[in-house]
Order: structure tokens, then sequence, then C-alpha cells
């Protein structure tokens, strides 16, 4: 006897099991407990296409034929490149604002993830007073309304008449130091995460071994930390290019114009074309790829490093069944 | 030989909590030096502090007649094997072996040698260039050795090394640590929580609880010969009974109960109220009517038999109340034990052995509570 004799053939179901779909009708067929849990998916898929559907026809719009963001006229990509005065990658107010935002996203990334690096470190290893007030402490800007953290900022870069708040100048420099502020926290709590799952046995074995506290920081620390660091980076290049109230207060001219602040200031007005939309999908693409990318790094690289399981575990990662 | 050790009144306090309380001990070059105890016994914190982990309170360690206990690990010719192991994943086995050897600036080919060397020592020559994650715990378990064993240092600490592993593993490891140990002739100190590792194992073992040191001796000495009540319940079943000793000629004699007995070891000055203790491996069961002609026998009944393959568990309740474990060699014949059997608790006058339940002083004092709560 195989196994497959113990599992019912369909036509041996009883005939009021196989038919209880079609005599209940719409409510059985949703109530059915055997099968998928149809209402709630029902209901998810009506949020994602509720939530989605405008981005998507918002994309859409940057391909139009026609001067018109709310006209379909034809696909094309004119407003990306085809014109040659006012494409998204040609008028000069875009592609300023594109730049700037990348200029103040490389230079967050450039200072936040080294600083946040020192500063999980230290919050790591801090024991005794104090230390847990700070590691709480840390999370405070997670929480702050983003408004109230650039209001007081602003209040702070430009009203008081003391050193270090005299050199920081409404602009780049402020935009840079206000991103860099509030993206620090999120770099620390990833950080924080990863330290605490390598624990302290690595760097004491390579203190025991004749690293210097240096050394065991430098070559097993951070080897060990580097997906974490990595998608760190990402993450806060997501939310420089993201950030809106925090990068406006604290630009002084239309030179320090960004993505978001470009898309405030023109999306109501009836003159923008459709490189508009161009840009809010550059926008929402580059978010995308780098919120991706930090997930991948953190996931596939985290299991590289990991000490405990073997190669097979490849395999399920790339099948994306665990994570 | 380099690798002498000294701990000189060494103590570790961690805020309120005292997790080494005074520790005196020598710990001699070449040996295999075992510190056992339960968890919270303050082992790992003692062999942390020779490893540098920790910085004690107080106290001396002497590695060779130089006072280290101040010196950072980095510097110290002491080397560990970590509980977990602790080998860096992002490096091949080669490159953890010679980690060590590269912070010494050893030259390169010198260090291709030796890392040949010690992977071939613990039986892995063709592992070098797998990663640890590729590797069994028993594999992984190697390497660890190898990298510390590479670097010859005057001191091996092994943190429960056979601790994550399997069984069959771990008896079969702690055979082949121990050859490797009289091989290369390093003192090793060894933390374990289990009584068999240590015994099978140490040259010496140190049995600790609360922070202190109970007794120091060979694996026979601390089984066979226990100087407190803790040491003898610790390791095995020890059968403890309340009794009166009364000093006599040629020995003790200790009642139990109502019945008088002869006590041949252990603390024979004693008298007055005391312990005494007998390896359920030494006590013999006899016909219940027979009692009187052995002497030194007690009356008890069988209360529960334990079938374990090689021998029998036999909990007998004695007529004083207490309970003792016989163990019986499994000769083919087991039966004859059965619950509610009536029996004779011949109990030789070599195996009863006296502890003193004598507290001049606030040490013993712990150790018995130590005892009882354990």
């Amino acid at each position: 006897m195989t196994v497959t004799d113990f599992q019912p053939s369909p036509a041996a179901a009883p005939p009021s099991q196989r038919q209880a779909p079609r005599r209940g009708g719409i409510f059985a067929w949703l109530r059915n407990p055997w099968g998928q849990p149809r209402f709630l998916v029902g209901v998810t898929w009506l949020y994602l296409a509720w939530a989605l559907v405008p981005v998507a026809i918002a994309i859409l719009f940057s391909f139009n034929n026609g001067k018109s963001r709310s006209v379909w006229q034809g696909f094309s990509i004119r407003w990306w490149w085809g014109n040659p005065t006012q494409s998204v990658f040609h008028d000069p107010s875009y592609t300023s604002a594109l730049m700037h935002s990348l200029l103040l996203a490389g230079l967050d990334m450039a200072i936040a993830t080294p600083l946040g690096v020192l500063l999980a470190l230290g919050l790591a290893r801090w024991r005794g007073r104090g230390s847990g007030a700070a590691n709480s402490l840390m999370l405070i800007p997670l929480v702050t309304p983003e408004i109230v953290m650039a209001v007081s900022l602003f209040v702070v870069f430009t009203q008081l008449a003391v050193l270090p708040f005299t050199l920081i100048k409404l602009g780049t420099t402020a935009q840079v130091v206000g991103q860099v502020t509030f993206s620090l926290s999120y770099v620390v709590v990833i950080i924080r995460s990863r330290l605490a799952s390598i624990g302290t046995q690595y760097e004491e074995a390579a203190r025991d071994l004749g690293a210097s506290p240096i050394q065991a920081v430098r070559l097993v620390l951070v080897p060990l930390l580097m997906p974490a660091i990595l998608s760190s980076t990402l993450i806060v290049f997501a939310l420089s290019i993201d950030d809106f109230v925090v990068t406006q207060y604290m630009s002084s001219n239309s030179s320090t114009t960004t993505i978001p602040m470009y898309l405030y200031s023109n999306a109501r007005g009836g003159t923008s074309t459709p490189a508009l939309n161009a840009l809010a999908t550059i926008l929402v693409a580059v978010t995308l790829i780098g919120i991706v990318l930090a997930y991948l790094l953190y996931t596939v690289l985290g299991k590289r490093t990991a000490t405990t399981e073997g190669g097979l575990m490849a395999l399920t990662e790339l099948s994306g069944m665990e994570g | 030989m380099a690798g002498e050790v000294e701990l000189r009144a060494l103590r570790k306090h961690f805020g309120e909590a005292i997790a080494v309380d005074g520790i005196d001990a020598t710990i001699i070059a070449g040996e295999f030096f075992s510190l056992l105890g339960p968890s919270g016994c303050g082992k790992t914190t003692t062999l942390r502090m020779i490893g540098g982990f920790e910085r004690p309170t107080s106290g001396e360690i002497l590695l060779d007649g130089v006072d280290v206990a101040q010196t950072p690990p980095h510097k110290r010719n002491v080397h560990t094997v970590f509980q977990s192991y602790a080998l860096f994943p992002h490096l091949s086995v080669t490159d953890n072996v010679g980690f060590g050897l590269r912070r010494r600036r050893t030259p390169k080919p010198e260090i291709k040698r030796l890392v040949k060397e010690a992977l071939e020592l613990v039986e892995l020559g063709g592992y070098g260039e797998r990663r640890p994650s590729q590797l069994s715990g028993g594999q992984q378990q190697r390497v660890a050795l190898a990298r510390a064993l590479v670097l010859r240092p005057a001191l091996l600490l092994l943190d429960e090394p056979l601790g994550a592993l399997d069984a069959k593993i771990r008896r079969q490891l702690r055979i082949e640590l121990k050859a490797l140990q009289e091989e290369v002739g390093i003192t090793f100190v060894f933390v374990t929580h289990d009584q068999e590792e240590a015994l099978s194992m140490s040259d010496r073992v140190a049995v600790m609880s609360e922070g202190r040191i109970e007794q120091i001796g060979t694996p026979a000495e601390v089984y066979e010969d226990p100087a407190t009540v803790f040491v003898a319940d610790f390791l095995g079943v020890s059968n403890l009974m309340e009794a009166e000793a009364e000093r006599v000629d040629g020995g003790c004699r200790v009642t139990v109960g109502d019945f008088p007995l002869r006590a041949g070891c252990g603390d024979l000055e004693a008298s007055g109220p005391v312990k005494v203790v007998a390896r359920p491996e030494r006590i013999e069961l006899v016909a219940a009517e027979s009692c009187a002609e052995h002497g030194n026998c007690l009356p008890g009944m069988v209360e529960r038999t334990v079938y374990l393959g090689t021998s029998l568990q036999v909990m007998v309740r004695l007529a004083t109340g207490a309970q003792l474990q016989v163990s019986i060699t499994n000769t083919g014949d087991t039966g004859g034990f059965g619950q509610g059997t009536p029996v004779g608790v011949h109990i030789p006058v070599d195996a009863l052995r006296v502890l003193a339940d004598r507290r001049p002083g606030p040490e013993e004092e712990d150790v018995a509570e130590a005892a009882t709560a354990a």
C-alpha cells in the first residue's frame, strides 16, 4: 500500500462539501474556512490599489506625449529626454534640483554613517550612569515631529549668536547639518541592533590573539558590521532624498532647492509640464532602489557573515524564504 | 617549563555582587587543570581574569612569577578557546589560524608553515580554504584550538569548549583534547560544569562554589576524598545523612537515627553532629534478615528501581527516614528488588565518610547553604 492511497481523491469527497461554495453563494465563498482568507485578501488588494494607483498614474503621465498632466495623449519620452530645453534632464531648474538633492544625500551619507557607527559603538560599550538615559534619548529624534525639529534648528541657526551656531549659514551647510541631525538616529539604531547580535565574543577573541583595541575594531568588528554599515548608508540616502520639511527650512535660495521642494512649489501650478512627473518618478525610483538595496545587503551579507549557518543557507536566502 | 600560574587572593566584584571571593591556587606548568562548579560559582570569571578580559578587584595573577593582573589581554601570552569558538566568520580557516601570527608580525612564509602545522595537529589539513560556517561544530572547535595553539601560549584557557557539541562528539573530543594537551605540553586551564568531563581529563581539579575554591586535588582525591559537603554533593550522588559522631580508637562511631555504624574515612576526629556520606556504587544491598550478621548495616525498604542498562539504580528508604541511592552492577540477575521489598543496606566501614558539620567561620556556613540549595 502506498502513501497516496491515504489521500482522498476529489471524487471521493462527500458531495455536500464539494458543492458548498455554489450552494451558499458569495458569502459562503468568502467564508470558506478551509480555503484562503478571501475577505482579508480582498481588503489587502483594495488598499494596495488605493495607495499605489495614484503614484502609478503620476509615473504614467511623465510619458505623456502632450503638455497636459491629466489628459493622456499617447506615449513619448519627450519630457524625459526628447525635448532639448524642457525635458527633466535639460531644463536647468530641474537639473539643479536633481543635482542639489544628490549633493545633500552624498554629504549626509558621508557624515551621518561614520558618526552613527561611532555613536553606536559608544552606546554599546558605555556602562553605568547615564548610559540607559543616552540609549533612550537616542530614539527621540526618531519620534520628534519633523516640523518641530526643523523650526527649532531654524531658530538656533538664525537667532543664536554663539559658536558653533554662527558658523552654520542657511543654505547647503544648514541643510546638511539638519539632515545629519535627524538621520543619525536611524544609523545608530541599525548599527546597534547588528552589534547586539554580533556580541562581544569576536572582539574578545581578536584581543586574545594579540590585536590592540583599535585593531580589533578595524580587523574584526568593522568587517562584521559592513552589511549594517552599507544598508544604513542607503537608508540615509533614502531619508535625505525624500526629506522636505527640514531641507526646506534650512534652504536659502533657488540654488538650494531639492527635488521634493521643487515638486511642492510647482505641483499645483498650471504651468508645469509632465517633466515634473518625470522628476517625481526619479524620486520614487531612487528611494525605492535605495531601500531595496539596503534590505538585500543587510539580509544577504548579514547571513553570509553569520557564524552558524552552512552553505545551504545561501539557497534559502536567494529564494527569499527567510527574512 | 613555562606556564605556571599562581592566583593570590584574587577577587572580582561586579557592583554589589561578588563573583570571585578571594581565590588562592597554584597551577603547575604543563598540567591539565580544571575549574569545576555549578553556573554562577565564579569559574568563568576566574578564567576571564586570567585571560585579561576582566580586571580583578584585588589580588594577583602571577604568570611565571610576573603579576599580569593589570596587563591587557593582547599583551599576555595567554590564549583562549571560547565557549562559542568565536571564529571570525569573514575569514577563512587559514586566516583565522594565522590571525595571531600576523599581529606578531611573523614573516609570511613562516605564518604559512606554522598555520599548516597547526591545522595538521588538529587533523584539519585540507580545510584551510573553508569558511568557519562550512565546518561542523567539532571541526570549528578544532580550528579554535589550532588558532590558539599556533601562538605557543604559556597557558591555554578553555571556557567550556565542549559545551556546544552533542554527547557523542563530546566524549570523543574529551579523549583527543587530553592527548593533544600531553603532546604539546602546554598548561591547560579548563572550565566546566560537567564533573565527568573534569574528572576524565584533568590532572587536577579545583571545585568551586560561590566564588571560592572548595577543594583542589586530583580527580581521585576530590571524588574519593571530598573535603566538604558541597564537593561530596556536587561530584555525583553522595547520599548525605545526618549523624552523631563519637571518637573511638581506630575510627569513628557514628549514630544514624538509632543505628550505630563505624566510619572508616573522612574527618575521623569529629564529634557531635556531622554528616556522613557513602557513594551509591560502594553500598551493598543484602537480605533484610542477614543485616545483623554483616554489621554496619541499616534496615530499609526498596522504594523505586530504575533500570539503567549497565547498572540498576535502587532507591532505598531507610528506617531512619532518609533516602539512599544504591547502584548495582548489572550482572544479569536484577530481580529481587521490587518495590516494597525489605532490604539491608550494608555500608562497608571504609566506604562511610564523615564530613564534619562544624561551623567555625562564616565561610563554611555559606558552603553548607550552597550544599542544601544545590
